[in-house]
């Protein structure tokens, strides 16, 4: 059975205005030892996907398993066994950099001597010798990454997956990234990488899914997607797979944020379409039991 | 529980780094509610004393046509006679003089025919001197009546008792313990259900609104802790502060009362008994419970620590306006169905406690509801927790 199985896969956002198909049955697998990459554009699915693997969200249909484990029948499990470098990358600002790794090493049922070790390991692996010790809150973009890369992989799992590492990076932080993802896939993991950045796809990945609009488009090996498309590098294979249609998908994410209902904004409360301010619902309140007190104190 | 422990202790360690937390949670009350409560004691008896011994100034219209009651005045110890002479209504606006008098011009000429003479105090009640002023002329007033009156039965040949049918006489039965409570009960009760709340509300907001403004929170919840696990640990974090600043706030407020205890002058006893002490710290350790969990349930709503303010800031209000009112209306003697309104209670229980009139099923009440408020508070901060759409609200 390969490490990671994906079976027809859904999510569907329900609102009040309709349903956004984010994930549309997607299916694939992938075993160690290999580097799988995630391509399409924005908004075309692949972090819904990857929150959909991590048991952040749930799916509307389908199922993930990771090591034998099902991500609904058994998403602790499931949990201990992947790593995920999310796309928003924060620690926390009053820690350092080592007791930010800490405490996920704790979580992930890590202590004493064992986890110490592995925190040292990997400070030098990712190169963080220099600010280990520093709080978190001035960090560069560069050394936020890599102590959030060291925090994905703490326990060190079978399944690491990559959403996005090298974005916003300079050169020498995504060389740090681009080397471990190589390192890992030498010692056997699985490496999903999420990426819209065709030259880090091309370069790392032994296979390609095409994620455009929810749906999994192809799934093949860099070269074959080049000469199946005639075509002599991935970008223009990529384009040509999803026929330049970028900019619907761009569209369909702005509408899926627009089309959430709120009762509580942070104006006021907003019922029909109409806002009532804090401040004036505060001052009605107030009259009101201004009121009520005066009336009972007659009484 | 091991990993909520390690989620309470992580919380914990970065609220006593977190400058805001420090100073609503432990300098605050450490310092605010023994200067709110024995600078505003001290106020108050500083107020009364210096209005009690201030000297009060008065003009007379028609000095020369009272020259007997002029001079009565004068020997009085707190009423000096002012020089001015004219334009009295703009003098008493501007505060040069206290109060005024008008007699007739045939004021003395009355007295000796025996005829009542009408004397009017003039003064302006919106003004503390003014009133206080036109208050010890009015008894002055009296007394030189009464004087007056002896004479002229005297001169009769009536005893002046004739004149008195019945002597009244008041007596307060409050003891001065009762006395002491009432005044503590009206500031006292408010400032403990505030730090209940304000002690946890830097926490609540830092750990489920900082969370999402940090982006922390989606790796947190990608660990294998539960939802459920992960919640109960920032609960009790934030319980935890909250229940520091409302013992801190009660534990130094009876300290300097030990050390500074105000002195009005008159017979008012500012005792906290220990039972009131422990009925407090109880009652306040509930209601920081309850109220983390409230807090904690709001917070996560909001994206951002700014928007969490804005959420937290009606709750506020809600929570704390009935709170001040009911402790600021003397008096109020409230009926049993209000002993099942949380935090509104914790304040007539407080007041109760103070005066020394505690009851039973006041106290089971205002346990029992604050209980199960704090019950209801930690489940649906728990329900909220693993709404996805809560959580990854873009």
């Amino acid at each position: 059975m390969p490490l990671l199985e994906v079976k027809n896969l859904s999510k569907t956002f329900t609102s009040k205005k309709g349903e956004i198909v984010a994930v549309d049955n997607v299916s694939f697998s992938a075993d160690k030892g290999e580097i799988f990459g995630l391509l399409g554009p924005n908004g075309a699915g692949k972090t819904t996907t990857i929150r959909l693997i991590a048991t952040v969200l749930k799916p509307t249909g389908g199922t993930v398993m990771v090591d034998g484990h099902d991500i609904l029948a058994d998403s602790e499990a499931v949990r201990k066994n992947i790593g995920v470098l999310t796309t928003d990358i924060g620690l926390y600002d009053r820690f350092t950099a080592r007791e930010n790794l800490r405490y996920f090493g704790e979580l992930y049922g890590m202590s004493g001597q064992k986890l110490e070790e592995r925190i040292d390991e990997l400070i030098e692996v990712l190169e963080m010798t220099d600010f280990a010790d520093r709080k978190a809150g001035k960090f560069s973009t560069g050394m936020k990454q890599k102590v959030a890369i060291a925090r994905s992989i703490i326990h060190d799992p079978k399944v690491i997956i990559f959403d996005e590492p090298t974005a916003g990076l300079d050169v020498l932080a995504s060389q740090t990234v681009v080397r471990f993802m190589q390192k890992a896939k030498a010692m056997g993991k699985l490496v999903i990488l999420s990426t819209h950045e065709m030259y880090d796809a091309e370069k790392l990945c032994d296979r390609i899914g095409i994620i455009h609009r929810g749906r999994l488009r192809v799934i093949d090996t860099v070269s074959h997607l080049e000469s199946s498309t005639g075509t002599d590098n991935l970008e223009d294979a990529f384009l040509k797979i999803v026929h330049g249609q970028t900019g619907s998908a761009v569209v369909r994410q702005r509408s899926l944020k627009e089309k959430k209902p709120r009762i509580f904004s942070s104006r006021g409360l907003v019922i029909g379409g109409k806002t009532f301010a804090w401040w004036r619902l505060a001052i009605l309140f107030a009259a009101a039991v201004i009121l009520i007190v005066q009336f009972l104190v007659k009484k | 529980m091991k990993e909520i422990l390690t989620v309470w202790k992580k919380e914990i360690k970065d609220t006593l780094r977190d400058r805001r937390t420090l100073y609503t949670a432990v300098i605050m009350p450490i310092v605010l509610m023994p200067v709110i409560m024995i600078g505003s004691f001290k106020l108050q008896e500083s107020q009364i004393k210096s209005l009690e011994q201030q000297t009060a100034i008065v003009a007379v219209a028609n000095e020369s046509a009272a020259p007997s009651l002029v001079a009565f005045l004068k020997s009085q110890e707190k009423i000096s006679i002012s020089e001015i002479k004219s334009d009295f209504e703009n003098k008493l606006n501007s505060g040069e003089i206290q109060a005024y008098i008008t007699t007739p011009d045939d004021f003395e000429s009355l007295l000796t025919a025996g005829q009542p003479a009408t004397v009017r105090v003039y003064q302006k009640s919106t003004e503390q001197k003014s009133s206080n002023a036109a208050q010890k002329v009015q008894t002055a007033l009296a007394v030189y009546n009464q004087t007056l009156s002896v004479q002229k039965l005297s001169s009769a040949g009536l005893d002046p008792q004739a004149l008195q049918s019945i002597v009244v006489e008041s007596k307060d039965i409050a003891t001065e313990q009762e006395k002491g409570g009432y005044f503590l009960g009206m500031l006292l009760p408010m400032f403990i259900v505030l730090f209940s709340i304000m002690g946890g509300m830097y926490a609540a907001i830092d750990v489920s609104a900082g969370e999402k403004e940090r982006k922390t929170l989606e790796a947190l919840l990608i660990t294998p802790l539960s939802r459920f696990r992960i919640v109960t640990g920032k609960f009790m974090a934030v319980a935890t502060t909250a229940i520091t600043s409302v013992v801190l706030s009660i534990t130094s407020m009876y300290a300097a009362f030990k050390i500074w205890p105000p002195d009005f002058g008159i017979s008012f006893v500012f005792d906290l008994s220990l039972s009131t002490v422990v009925l407090m710290l109880v009652l306040g350790i509930i209601l920081s419970i309850m109220f983390a969990g409230f807090l904690l349930a709001v917070a996560i709503f909001a994206k951002s620590f700014k928007e969490a303010q804005n959420y937290i800031t009606p709750f506020y209000l809600l929570a704390i306006l009935p709170v001040s009112i009911f402790s600021s209306i003397p008096g109020f003697k409230p009926p049993l169905w209000m002993f099942l309104i949380p935090s509104v209670n914790a304040v007539f229980l407080f007041k109760e406690s103070l005066m020394g009139q505690t009851v039973w099923s006041h106290i089971i009440l205002t346990v029992a509801t604050t209980i199960i408020g704090a019950i209801i508070a930690i489940v649906a901060a728990t329900k909220i927790f693993s709404k996805e759409s809560v959580l990854f609200r873009d």
